[in-house]
């Protein structure tokens, strides 16, 4: 099918017959990931419905949600089944199973869709594609909306504006207030009511993290730079990722060194160290809003003037998007929300920051995250301050808003024995772009730039699952190593006569 | 809620083989734990390991920053990871009976 509005550069459409030809490896029973336990649901506050209600429910929630979001009305009316979303989507191009891609994933939605709220679909039932709800097919919606991870490259290609993601979150939602929900994102949301982050980061573990990394600094640089907690009169809040205090020190470091530079006085919030938003991606009420209104509450017992964001693709969306209109901001405090990555690039354009691009002579290419380029507007600023810090970069084929998702985005970060295999199927397509930017082929590391916690921990083990020889690095990483203090910091070979 | 039995005791893990609660913790837990991270004999190194991840959840409610950790006790990453072929934040720290790490992990 083609020919329904212009089809964007790059990209072939598959005739329907084609896709209909496409090898078919539907399994029987798709892999799911481990669910969550009776206790966590409970920390949760959500009882599992019992199977008997669960149906009745289901389409309940199905209708209210439909209701109050008139968009879904578009997904679940228009799609014409051209395949476009097919061949764009790397759980399709990864699996090859047609429920696994976006048009097929929304179907599991639309046919019941069409069977209770349709007047065809109630009348005609099978003969016009509609489909009577079952546990089998909730448990179809439990494994193919956890394999999905609304990274919207479907959305962005679809002639008829449909956006898939919406359709997932949909289903996912449903299925939060059903009890179905992952142990990992269970987990994480209770972490994020009991601690305001994901890995249940306390303010002592805090602490003696960023006191270890003030003590790396000085060891590295020769001066010392605090990260400052909790202090009062702060102007600027920074939020980083609490995966950042465990997996990704160097991204610390390199915004409390840009911090450093610019004089900035800033601090992080104990209460809220979340740049994420497990919420966004599980429960997109109570859960997401409990990380808006502990930043908020907090900047403003602080008297903060500003808030810089992390590095984390599916947080800022949320927070760029939807934080003014969930927590009513602007009905009670005005503060600028700005993302440290459009901070920097300010700072670049306007000659404010001296880097030195020869620190990093490694091939380095910029992995592009979903919601940053396809949902915020980021990708020029990614790019201004990537090529001020390393000396040899390397676009990624396709790039920017067309780039593809790391294969672990929302949260499929599942590494039980059924999913794991299936992060590996997932990243395939990342993998193929990476190794034809050549960065992998010399006979030391090149580097990988994955700006956002979520590819991050996608891609360490996935660049040894695919045999790329790269590091995976975030963009501060590289801003941090580059920052040149002159007249301060204490230079090693090379750099040093050149910075005297 | 499936549980594991080591010597007389009934301790409740989920579904990761994660147990529930850290104050159940000893080394013949610890022992039974490791085999199923593939490791076979608990060597002093492997509890060097294990006893500072222990004292550091004590002491902070969280496990300790992958670096960190392999600072304070002289391992590089690649020994931990010959220690715990699982890895230190799965491996180790279940073997130590910490929670399993939530979020972008």
């Amino acid at each position: 099918m083609s020919g329904h509005g212009p089809k964007p550069e790059g990209f072939r459409t598959i005739p329907t017959w084609e896709v209909a030809k496409q090898p078919a490896e539907r399994p029987r029973k798709p892999a799911a990931p481990h669910p969550a336990t009776k206790k966590t649901l409970r920390e949760l506050g959500i009882v599992e419905v019992p199977d008997e209600h669960k149906i009745q429910v289901a389409l309940e929630r199905l209708k209210e949600q439909i209701k109050e979001r008139r968009s879904y009305m578009l997904a679940m009316e228009s799609c014409v089944k051209c395949g476009l979303c097919q061949e764009n989507c790397h759980t399709f191009l990864g699996t090859r199973d047609p429920d696994d891609s976006p048009v097929g994933r929304a179907d599991l939605i639309r046919k019941v869709w069409k069977r209770y709220f349709t007047v065809q679909g109630r009348l005609f039932g099978k003969l016009v594609g509609a489909e009577d709800l079952t546990l089998e097919t909730l448990q179809k919606w439990y494994a193919y909306f956890y394999h999905c991870t609304e990274c919207r490259r479907c959305g962005h290609v679809c002639p008829f504006g449909i956006d898939t993601c919406e359709v997932t979150m949909l289903g996912r939602q449903v299925l939060f207030w059903l009890g179905m929900i992952p142990a990992l994102h269970a987990d994480t949301d209770v972490a994020i009511l009991k601690s305001g982050n994901h890995m249940k980061l306390t303010k002592a573990g805090a602490i003696d993290t960023l006191e270890f990394l003030s003590d790396e600094i000085e060891e590295e640089r020769g001066f010392r730079v605090e990260f400052p907690v909790d202090k009062p009169d702060s102007d600027i809040v920074y939020v980083p990722s609490s995966a950042d205090f465990m997996l990704n020190p160097d991204t610390l470091k390199g915004a409390a060194l840009f911090f450093e530079y610019i004089g900035a006085n800033w601090t992080i919030l104990s209460t809220m160290t979340e740049a994420g938003n497990f919420g966004f991606l599980s429960d997109q009420y109570r859960v997401q809003r409990e990380l808006y209104r502990r930043l908020l509450e907090g900047a403003k017992q602080l008297g903060a003037k500003k808030i810089i964001w992390g590095e984390c693709g599916h947080g800022w969306r949320a927070a760029k998007l939807y934080m003014r209109t969930m927590a009513d901001m602007n009905n009670w405090w005005h503060i600028p929300v700005v993302h440290i990555h459009d901070e920097i690039a300010t700072y670049i354009a306007t000659n404010q920051l001296e880097l030195d691009p020869s620190r990093i002579p490694q091939p380095a290419t910029l992995h592009d995250p979903c919601n940053y380029a396809r949902a915020c507007g980021h990708t020029d600023n990614m790019r201004i301050i990537i090529k001020a810090c390393v000396s040899d970069f390397r676009e990624m084929q396709p790039n920017r808003e067309k780039n593809f998702c790391c294969g672990g985005g929302s949260g499929v970060l599942f590494d039980d024995p059924e999913m794991y295999p299936m992060r590996i199927r997932f990243s395939q397509k990342k993998a193929e772009q990476v190794r034809a930017t050549g960065v992998a082929d010399g006979a030391e590391p090149g580097i990988l730039c994955a700006p956002c916690s979520i590819c991050k921990a996608q891609l360490y083990p996935m660049v040894d699952e695919h045999e790329l020889n790269v590091e995976v690095k975030g963009l501060l990483d590289l801003v941090g190593k580059a920052l040149v203090f002159r007249g301060k910091e204490r230079l090693g070979g090379t750099n040093n006569e050149k910075n005297q | 809620m499936p549980y594991i039995e080591v010597a007389g005791k009934k301790i409740e893990v989920d579904e990761d083989g994660f147990i529930q609660d850290p104050s159940l913790w000893d080394e013949e837990v610890a022992k039974f734990l490791a085999k199923g991270e593939q490791v076979e004999e608990l060597t002093e190194d492997h509890w060097k390991v294990v006893r500072y991840l222990k004292d550091y959840y004590e002491k902070h409610g969280i496990a300790p920053m992958i670096r960190k950790l392999c600072k304070d006790t002289g391992f590089s990453l690649k020994q931990i990871y010959e220690l715990f072929p699982t890895g230190p934040a799965k491996g180790a720290c279940k073997i130590a009976g910490l929670p399993k790490p939530t979020g972008c992990v």
